[in-house]
């Protein structure tokens, strides 16, 4: 759990500003407490980093950067996703495995 | 290949601006964040970092064209936590697509009840329905407000505002539940809820024992010998309290009902003595018998 100025400090060229504009906009959700400004966690702050990078060193601009973000969030879910599907599959017994990899099999070919 | 030079693929001469694109091209292809199933992204983005923070530098780079530094006199970028590190976890629920109102709702479950609905129905569809998600926000208040009870404004992140009622006696850590405030639902389910983590700020007078308060109330020598009625604060104002004679330090005066949902606030003595030297005290207590015998350290001595 970080404040905002603990945040602040990670990066030599972050704005207190800027950092709050990509609150705004839901880049990053830290969670608000009253009075007490915004309180982030490890996630939230591995994000901001990820948001630092793009902006700061990859030089993805700012009108991109929520396309690269919701393109990042939908992969994230994605493989979220198929984790789940694959531990399910897994607990099939062997016959319903092998027929689900003959049918993927096939959708390759065609 | 430890050599900066190589590890961006640019030349000796190149100059800041090829080192700058060479470093920017090789950092879109290896930032882990953005290859989430690649384990060696890592290695290479700290190399390429690496690499760049010694070549960016013009005194560290001639430093190291003359010999004096090898690569690995390049500062090692600090220790840090990757996003991709937590991209697939529970924890990501708020950057989750379907949060954001900006796509549709596409997890899992609805993705098995899509299939579900394709097989029952025979086709026909009913409309897909989801609860929205609950959104969880933290609130701290005042000691007095949790007692007496409050509506307090939360101020979201969008700008909008939410009035939380804290009910009287709330308890520190306690979470209150709001109905349909959080993210709307998909067709015609409905949202989800607000939940609020409440903490509840110390008071610098006033302590909570269960449903009871405990404050400590400092009197004079005089007012714990001859006894006295004295003001003290209560949750709901101010109010007179008989100190009875001969109050020890420590006494505990009871003022019933005035704690919180029935319970009792507790006054502890604590007895004064002046701070500026009083002779005539001195001089009486010197040349003082006492009627009775008393010992107070008694029951302290060690059998």
């Amino acid at each position: 759990m970080m404040r905002l100025h603990a945040v602040l400090a990670l990066f030599p060229d972050l704005e207190e500003a800027e950092l709050s504009a990509w609150i705004e906009q839901r880049w990053v959700e830290p969670e608000h407490e009253l009075g007490d400004g915004p309180v982030f966690r490890e996630i939230d702050v591995a994000r901001v980093h990820m948001i630092y990078d793009l902006r700061h060193r990859l030089d993805v601009h700012e009108e991109t950067l929520p396309l690269v973000l919701s393109l990042v969030d939908q992969v994230y879910e994605l493989r979220r996703n198929l984790k789940a599907m694959t531990r399910a599959l897994d607990e099939q017994p062997s016959e319903i495995r092998g027929a689900i990899l003959r049918a993927l099999a096939g959708s390759e070919r065609s | 290949m430890n050599d900066p030079y190589e590890i961006l693929g640019v030349a000796r001469t190149a100059t800041d601006d090829e080192i700058r694109a060479a470093y920017r091209k090789l950092a879109k292809t290896h930032h882990p964040d953005l290859n989430p199933g690649k384990r060696e992204a890592e290695e290479k983005f700290k190399a390429v970092s690496g690499a760049y923070a010694l070549l960016s530098d013009a005194d560290k780079r001639a430093r190291f064209d003359r010999g004096e530094i090898d690569a690995s006199g390049a500062e090692k970028p600090p220790e840090r936590q990757f996003y991709r590190d937590f991209g697939e976890d529970r924890a990501r629920a708020k950057y989750r697509p379907g949060t954001s109102g900006a796509f549709d709702a596409d997890d899992l479950s609805s993705l098995f009840e899509e299939m579900f609905r394709q097989q029952g129905a025979g086709g026909g569809g009913r409309e897909f329905a989801r609860r929205g998600a609950d959104s969880r926000y933290q609130l701290a208040v005042d000691f007095l407000d949790a007692a007496n009870g409050a509506v307090r404004r939360l101020t979201l992140p969008d700008g909008s505002t939410l009035d939380v009622a804290i009910p009287a006696g709330l308890r520190d850590g306690q979470t209150l539940r709001l109905k349909g405030k959080g993210s709307p639902g998909t067709g015609k389910a409905p949202p989800g809820d607000a939940l609020i983590e409440v903490s509840v700020r110390p008071h610098k007078l006033f302590r909570r024992d269960g449903n009871d308060v405990v404050i400590e109330l400092p009197v004079t020598l005089k007012e714990a010998v001859l006894g006295a009625k004295v003001e003290a604060p209560t949750l709901s104002g101010t109010v007179t309290l008989t100190v009875p004679p001969r109050s020890s330090s420590g006494t505990r005066l009871r003022l019933k009902g005035r704690g919180i949902a029935g319970g009792h606030q507790f006054v502890e003595l604590k007895v004064v003595l002046p701070k500026a030297e009083e002779p005539e005290l001195e001089a009486f207590l010197k040349d003082w018998t006492p009627r009775h015998e008393f010992v107070p350290r008694k029951d302290r001595e060690p059998t």
